[in-house]
């Protein structure tokens, strides 16, 4: 058990009551060493309101601000109503930005979880080098994600670039496609770039998942005559459905937000054709030095982002009960 | 286990392979075209091999960009080293006891696990501003730290409820101070979470971009996926470099990934976040 980087549903069952939650425990404990047990947790709470809180509060209140280059250097400016939320969306990009980050968001994941999902169950058969090959799999998640982008920006050039050279050899295509520079091809390359980086993700999960499906119960539905597909369908997919709820949300929650991946390939091009919230909010904001409308964008993304969060909740509401 | 057809184990270790060389495509192109000079990467056809393979983008990386590389080396550290310090405490705390905030804390953590980068990015640069904490060491690894403190909390956490009881009372009744029993019991029988969670906030520190990008103006020190990102700017003139240098970004992770495979897979598969 202490062997295990976590704790798995199992180990915590097995986990014994611990003495300190007894009633006569806790009322036992002096004013004295409750103080000492809140300083543990001070640092944390500090650390939440620093990071997380104060940017989203002070977010909030730039995106109803009139800010310009000059407001920088100081923390306020006017009010602004809502002029920034109207200048954000009346922009076609925001319009465009935020119709392609849900169709980029469903395309991610459709294909994240097939390919994954494919993935792992072939590494829940069993053939020779499978730990090797599953260890290897994981390499692309671990990659810092602007590195992964320019990496894609090398193989999807025009001239000397891998992709083309690979498919000409192969005569799918006849010329080779201008990937980063025509809007279609630009926006099909930011998505297989961002599907190659998530599909580790789902398959480790989605691996880890079939490995705690009980043989007992494929072994039974084989007995009653149900073929592979019949088992996978009724057995192995209703029993790890938690798995893929988890981790079609976190999966949700990693791609309304990609940032690195879009700036190391195309940076938005061509012509915005490959512009989605993250990127665009930064673009507002750092190099339109439009801060105020910026911030109105973020804040558009954040509640996209939160949509995420009843569900994110809901699904962690195990170790909520235990708090 | 149930039997597997005969055929099954070749089909799918073929299947293995094929799903192996799609993946890993992009890591041997960048590996081989750090051996490529300028006109081979951006002549009229790719190469699948280098065709006269030199270090000399290397040595190029090394004396220019060899403070890039200790830099980031030092927001990565740095970040894990932070990312523990307010961690595990915490973790111990909230796993042994009940406090008023616990509901609240936990429950900000996960959202906070959803909070875009960008929009903390965008906030935090104009508050640094007034606590001139731009272009600094702390300033960027407090940043950074955002990627990772709420997932070692989470995870730390249900790591440490499940540790047995009868001995952290054992410590108790021999008299051992909340603080004792923190450092002498409960951190060593972690250890395996905390070199987890230290692996993985080092190579999100190494890796950060947006607040690299946001937080400093690159004129102090700059982390190389900074430099990479300047590459970009001039795609046609150094590109053998920023090849040879991606290939240093993606070091620390390949490597990593070998010296500590047990604890990074199992450590991903407690739900990990990332991004």
């Amino acid at each position: 058990m202490a062997r295990t980087a976590a704790p798995t549903r199992r180990a915590t069952a097995r986990r014994q009551p611990r003495p300190d939650r007894a009633t006569a425990e806790v009322s036992r404990a002096s004013r004295w060493t409750r103080y000492a047990r809140v300083v543990f947790l001070i640092p944390a709470i500090a650390y939440v309101l620093f990071a997380f809180a104060l940017p989203i509060v002070y977010n909030l209140i730039l995106s109803f601000e009139q800010t310009s280059p000059a407001t920088i250097a100081s923390l306020f400016a006017p009010f602004a109503g809502l002029a920034n939320y109207r200048t954000a969306l009346l922009d076609p990009t925001t319009q465009s930005a935020i119709v392609r980050t849900f169709t980029f968001t469903a395309g991610s994941l459709f294909f994240q979880f097939v390919i994954g999902f494919g993935l792992a169950l072939l590494f829940n058969l069993r053939f020779p080098l499978r730990r090797v090959a599953r260890s290897l799999v994981i390499i692309p998640w671990l990659l810092p994600l602007l590195i992964t982008g320019f990496i894609f920006r090398f193989l999807f050039q025009l001239e000397a670039g891998a992709v083309n050279e690979v498919l000409t050899d192969l005569h799918l295509i006849s010329h080779p496609v201008g990937w980063l520079t025509s809007p279609g091809p630009a926006y099909a390359t930011i998505l297989i770039a961002n599907i190659w980086i998530g599909i580790p993700f789902f398959t480790v999960l989605l691996y880890s998942a079939l490995q705690d499906v009980p043989v007992e119960l494929t072994e039974a539905a084989m007995i009653d005559g149900a073929n592979a597909w019949q088992r996978l369908i009724r057995v192995t997919l209703p029993v790890i459905r938690p798995v893929i709820e988890v981790v079609f949300v976190l999966g949700f929650v990693f791609t309304v937000k990609v940032f690195d991946v879009v700036i190391g390939l195309t940076q938005g091009g061509p012509a915005n054709s490959t512009q989605i919230l993250a990127p665009w909010a930064y673009n507002l904001s750092f190099q339109q030095f439009e801060y105020g409308a910026g911030a109105a964008l973020n804040t558009i993304l954040l509640i996209i982002a939160l949509l995420a969060a009843p569900v994110y909740i809901w699904l962690n509401r195990e170790s909520l009960r235990r708090a | 286990m149930i039997r597997q057809h005969r055929y099954t184990a070749p089909l799918a270790a073929l299947g293995a392979l094929i799903a192996l060389v799609v993946m890993l495509f992009p890591l041997y192109a960048v590996v081989i075209a750090s051996f490529e000079n300028n006109a081979q990467l951006l002549g009229n056809h790719y190469n699948f091999w280098p065709p006269t393979p030199s270090f000399s983008n290397y040595t190029a990386v090394i004396s220019s960009q060899g403070g890039h590389i200790a830099s980031t080396l030092i927001i990565g550290l740095g970040t894990a080293l932070l990312t523990l310090a307010i961690a595990l405490p915490a973790a111990h705390a909230l796993s042994r006891y009940r406090f008023r905030v616990t509901v609240i804390l936990i429950g900000g953590l996960l959202i906070a696990q959803i909070l875009p980068s960008i929009v903390i990015a965008n906030s935090l640069f104009i508050l640094y501003h007034k606590l001139h904490l731009l272009n600094t060491y702390p300033g960027l690894i407090l940043a950074d730290a955002s990627y990772t403190v709420p997932f070692a909390i989470l995870v730390l956490r249900a790591f440490m409820l499940g540790l047995p009881g009868d001995v952290l009372q054992a410590a108790r009744v021999d008299g051992a101070s909340e603080w004792t029993t923190f450092l002498r019991v409960v951190l060593p029988m972690s250890r395996s979470a905390v070199i987890t969670i230290a692996v993985f906030a080092f190579l999100q520190g190494w890796g950060d971009f947006i607040f690299a990008l946001t937080l400093l103006s690159g004129n102090t020190f700059e982390p190389i996926t900074l430099s990479i990102y300047s590459y970009i700017g001039e795609f046609q003139t150094n590109l053998g470099q920023a090849m040879a240098l991606c290939v240093v970004g993606v070091l620390p992770a390949a490597m990593l990934l070998v010296a500590a495979q047990r604890y990074i897979a199992a450590g991903l598969t407690v739900g990990s976040v990332k991004g």
